[in-house]
């Protein structure tokens, strides 16, 4: 239900995910293109928008609210990647344009599942990006490798969704994180459709994927009593 | 110069993808709520019957003619050829993926499914920026409609037609990347219904028998 902690620090699965797809080689040179155009109108995404589940999670199965919170864990981890990211400013050109509007897409996606989840919301881990987020190409790879997993993850749980309602938000994201997984991998310079199916991961190898990276370095308590908070 | 140009380009294409965003915002009632309205607003106009093996052939066959609509279209940019650099090689590796795509849901389907339709597409397969705005408009239109749908499919139909929906957003997202048109300009992708489906396709004129 939440992302596991760090189990060993090998080198991350990413990669092998990434290796995996890339079959075309080469970068491409992307920076002449210049995407005008608007950036995101996203302020009523988020509170407002689910709001007419208000009383969180009602009438929303145990099981949806543990693939809801499974991909709240997804968002946060991309939404403080690219939230990171952005901060640094280290990143340039249409790599970081991708950070700030994936970024601010992702934290839509995050506060829009917290509002959904409301107490039942799990807390936001503390993430260590090992670099990923101060170098050009680290970060657009792993931003191709998240966007690749966010796909594969919220379509191996689709058909696991008993709530219309859920599912109906579920495809919603699911098909823009593909469009984000698009664009990062344009911008990478791969192919941005690999192939004709997108196939789904299950949860178990998703988990593992992302433990392999070791990009999670705490998980707060679910819930709000138990142990002391951690505050690292 | 080329950043002149990319405008000119998005200029020209923004009347098409600006029709496939009014047919996503007519779905939930205004564009800026978008979240909310695929959350629940959007919802009861989704939801039609209960999820049947009968409505599956209803809304496979809708996909099939949107499947068979996109392979045609980049088939026909294929053979006349007139396309240069990224934009034909995004036409060859599409319209492979169409035709996947068509012959998952025939065999699908089976018996069931209807014919294809004789399509024409007029110059919007030989000039490039047609051609880019209208792969943008079909590309979105085909995510909408799978979105729309996926609330009354039965869960194995539903399964395999996530394994299709998020390869047409990434064609959309990357057409969009090569024009300069924003990838993913929303952060969620509405759904469309049955019928805005069948309207948008119609609006096209591309379909000129069956379907």
């Amino acid at each position: 239900m939440t992302l596991p902690l760090p189990a060993d620090l090998e080198l991350t699965a990413v990669e092998v995910t990434l290796d995996e797809l890339d079959r075309d080689g080469a970068l491409r040179e992307a920076g002449s293109r210049l995407p005008r155009g608007r950036f995101l109108g996203l302020a009523a995404v988020g509170a407002a928008a689910f709001g007419g589940l208000a009383a969180p999670a009602r009438g929303v199965t145990k099981g949806d609210i543990a693939i809801l919170n499974y991909a709240l864990a997804l968002e946060y981890l991309q939404s403080a990647f690219y939230t990171e990211t952005e901060r640094l400013a280290a990143v340039r050109g249409q790599a970081a344009r991708v950070a700030r509007v994936v970024g601010a897409v992702e934290r839509a996606h995050v506060s829009a599942f917290r509002d959904l989840l409301g107490r039942k919301a799990i807390k936001r881990p503390t993430f260590d990006f090992r670099g990923t987020t101060e170098d050009q190409q680290a970060f657009l790879k792993t931003a191709v490798a998240f966007e690749d997993l966010a796909v594969a993850a919220y379509k191996g749980q689709a058909h696991l969704i008993e709530s219309d309602a859920v599912l109906a938000a579920a495809v919603s994201i699911h098909s823009v994180e593909a469009r984000h997984a698009a664009w990062a991998r344009h911008l990478f310079g791969i192919r941005p459709a690999a192939s004709a199916f997108d196939q789904p991961k299950p949860k178990a190898e998703i988990d593992r994927i992302v433990q392999s990276t070791s990009f999670v370095v705490a998980r707060p308590q679910t819930r709000a009593r138990g142990g002391p908070r951690f505050t690292g | 110069m080329l950043d002149e140009e990319a405008a000119a380009v998005a200029a020209r294409t923004e009347p098409s993808l600006t029709r496939t965003r009014l047919l996503q915002s007519a779905v939930v009632g205004g564009g800026a709520v978008i979240a909310g309205g695929v959350l629940l607003g959007g919802l009861p106009a989704l939801a039609s019957a209960a999820r049947s093996p009968e409505q599956d052939v209803r809304i496979l066959n809708l996909v099939l003619l949107l499947e068979e609509l996109e392979a045609a279209f980049y088939g026909d940019a294929e053979d006349r050829g007139l396309l240069r650099g990224e934009l034909a090689e995004f036409a060859r590796i599409v319209g492979d993926h169409e035709r996947a795509h068509v012959a998952f849901v025939r065999k699908a389907l089976g018996d069931k499914a209807e014919a294809k339709p004789r399509f024409d597409f007029g110059n919007t397969t030989s000039d490039p920026d047609r051609f880019a705005s209208t792969a943008a408009m079909l590309e979105d239109t085909g995510i909408a409609a799978y979105n729309g749908q996926a609330v009354n499919l039965t869960k194995p139909v539903l399964k395999a037609a996530a394994t299709i929906v998020s390869v047409e957003a990434r064609h959309a997202a990357w057409i969009r990347d090569i024009v300069g048109q924003p990838a993913a300009p929303d952060a969620t992708d509405a759904p469309a219904t049955e019928r805005q489906v069948q309207a948008s396709v119609a609006k096209t004129g591309f379909v000129k028998a069956g379907g």
